[in-house]
């Protein structure tokens, strides 16, 4: 099957090197904390961060550092068939630890010792990058909330089908059978906190790809940043003089 | 804001958040006097409540429902089942509703709300049950609609409804977007394959495949008719609240909900127990506002096909 086509066009219309239509809201869920809504294309998530709260389980609670929980759950209708187990399964439980991980290496969570902090995501509809889209929609709720990090993370995919890399793959393109790289890094620190890939792929290549990724990722933290500014902005404004 | 208060007066000595959470009786009480509520409503009126279709566009029907701050997503799926030998000619409905940890700090992973359940199957009760009625067709949605081939064939709804930010009448805004994600269901083409089975058309196919007899024609709508729309009112003392929020649920608890369907007749009449004892006068002011509240209601879905329509 084609996937870029002789005059180099996508399935969906994009160029090789471009990334969906991307949209991110804070203050979706009023009852939280901090809550985000993001978009990447078809792909669009919920994500709402409660803390720092107690610590519902006094056997897990840390004396010097804050706990961080995630859960990332998919709707029903989020994909093209209804989906039977939207929680419990394994590819949900592994997406759980990996944005877990992945949030907990940038809060500064020494802050808030003896206490914890909820990161729950909500997929509403999944078209492929849904673990990139939650972790930039965890970044712009833990924002929301005022929690210290280090930096944000944004993350991005990119993969490599007929001998071309391709940035932010879409789920057809991503159930092509080829590699799949998701990268998520801390933009300014330069740091990288995310690298999965699943099948083969030369080392070389895989250099070009994963740094397709991390431009991707570079583009939506400033996106991310703009929102946020466009927040405090507005924050700012309404307080008054 | 100081007046003379009963008990050794702590109000004027503190800020009006610590009041607030300290004291949220006596806070919503001095409101009540003046009838009216912290937000500035007047006691019987609801809050902004605005609806929009379609919502998730893989879905074959959905819709977004916000009162105040409380949010539903509900979306509607189709799928083909073989029915049961009892109604050979009637299709099914399942409706399941689910409170994820996003919509309120008191729902957790591993607790899961006390709420869900209950409103799960009033919901069910109110939809399904209000579906047909003896033999008058009086019902929301007549089952026989969903059928294919007699026998055979037949449509499974599956309605799920995602309450995404919980604040307060969880009930009145999951069947608001339950019923205009009914309203919003476009049911899809299927024909029969080489099986015998029935199969759904995408719309990609359909020139290739001019043997395949389409089943049903067209993407064609549900009749719905006398749609339920509800309101829930509080009671407290001799005050009736309409549409409460979260907070004011949990500080005076005596819930009233009344579910009445678009020609004013009474589909559901739902008091839980509570502290509050009602007359029935007081049952018969909850249904008088629910009746204006289902004018309001029935306007904005309205208003929210017709936009639909237009694109």
């Amino acid at each position: 099957m084609e996937f870029v086509s002789p005059e180099g066009l996508r399935l969906d219309g994009r160029r090789p090197m471009e990334m969906r239509q991307i949209r991110g809201e804070i203050g979706a869920v009023a009852k939280a904390d901090g809550s985000a809504f993001f978009e990447m294309g078809n792909t669009k998530v919920i994500a709402a961060v409660y803390g720092p709260r107690e610590v519902e389980n006094r056997s897990q609670q840390i004396s010097d550092q804050a706990l961080v929980r995630c859960e990332y759950t998919m709707a029903n209708f989020s994909t093209g068939d209804r989906m039977r187990k939207p929680k419990g399964d394994r590819r949900s439980t592994e997406i759980s630890l990996v944005i877990r991980q992945t949030m907990e290496a940038c809060i500064l969570t020494h802050l808030m010792p003896r206490s914890q902090i909820d990161i729950f995501v909500q997929v509403l509809q999944a078209d492929g990058g849904t673990r990139s889209a939650c972790i930039n929609a965890a970044t712009l709720a833990l924002a929301d909330a005022g929690i210290p990090m280090r930096d944000l993370v944004t993350s991005c995919s990119a993969g490599y089908l007929n001998s071309t890399p391709l940035l932010d793959l879409n789920y057809v393109e991503d159930s092509a059978g080829g590699p799949d790289v998701t990268v998520g890094i801390l933009p300014k620190l330069d740091k990288v906190t995310l690298l999965q890939m699943d099948a083969k792929l030369p080392m070389d290549i895989f250099e070009n790809v994963m740094q397709l990724a991390i431009e991707g990722c570079k583009a939506i933290a400033n996106y991310i940043r703009e929102v946020l500014l466009e927040n405090t902005k507005q924050l700012e404004y309404r307080r008054g003089p | 804001m100081v007046s003379a208060n009963v008990s050794g007066d702590l109000s004027s000595e503190m800020e009006v958040d610590a009041f607030r959470r300290l004291f949220p009786l006596r806070y919503h009480e001095r409101f009540l006097l003046d009838s009216i509520r912290p937000d500035a409503r007047p006691l019987g009126r609801a809050r902004d409540t605005s609806l929009a279709l379609g919502a998730v566009a893989s879905a074959d029907g959905s819709a977004l429902a916000k009162i105040g701050c409380t949010t539903m997503l509900a979306a509607v799926k189709m799928e083909v089942m073989t029915p049961p030998k009892e109604s050979p000619d009637e299709g099914s409905i399942a409706i399941e509703f689910y409170m994820p940890p996003i919509c309120s700090p008191l729902v957790r992973p591993g607790r899961p709300a006390e709420e869900a359940p209950v409103v799960s199957k009033q919901l069910s009760d109110t939809i399904l049950r209000h579906v047909n009625v003896v033999t008058s067709f009086s019902g929301m949605i007549n089952l026989k609609e969903l059928s294919l081939v007699s026998g055979k064939a037949a449509w499974m709804a599956y309605l799920d409804i995602y309450c995404l930010d919980a604040d307060g009448s969880l009930f009145d805004a999951a069947l608001l977007a339950a019923v205009a994600a009914f309203s919003h269901l476009r049911i899809p083409v299927v024909s029969l394959n080489e099986e015998g089975r029935v199969v759904v058309v995408s719309e990609e196919n359909e020139e290739g495949k001019s043997e395949k007899e389409p089943v049903n024609k067209g993407k064609r709508k549900l009749t719905l008719s006398s749609l339920p729309f509800s309101l829930t009112c509080i009671l407290h003392k001799n005050y009736i609240l309409a549409d409460p929020t979260a907070e004011e649920e949990s500080i005076m608890e005596t819930l009233v909900t009344v579910v009445l369907d678009s020609s004013g007749q009474l589909v559901s009449l739902y008091k839980p127990g509570g502290p509050v004892l009602a007359y029935a006068s007081a049952v018969q002011d909850c249904i008088a506002l629910t009746r204006q509240r289902v004018k309001e209601l029935k306007s904005i879905l309205n208003e929210a096909i017709s936009d639909m329509e237009v694109d």
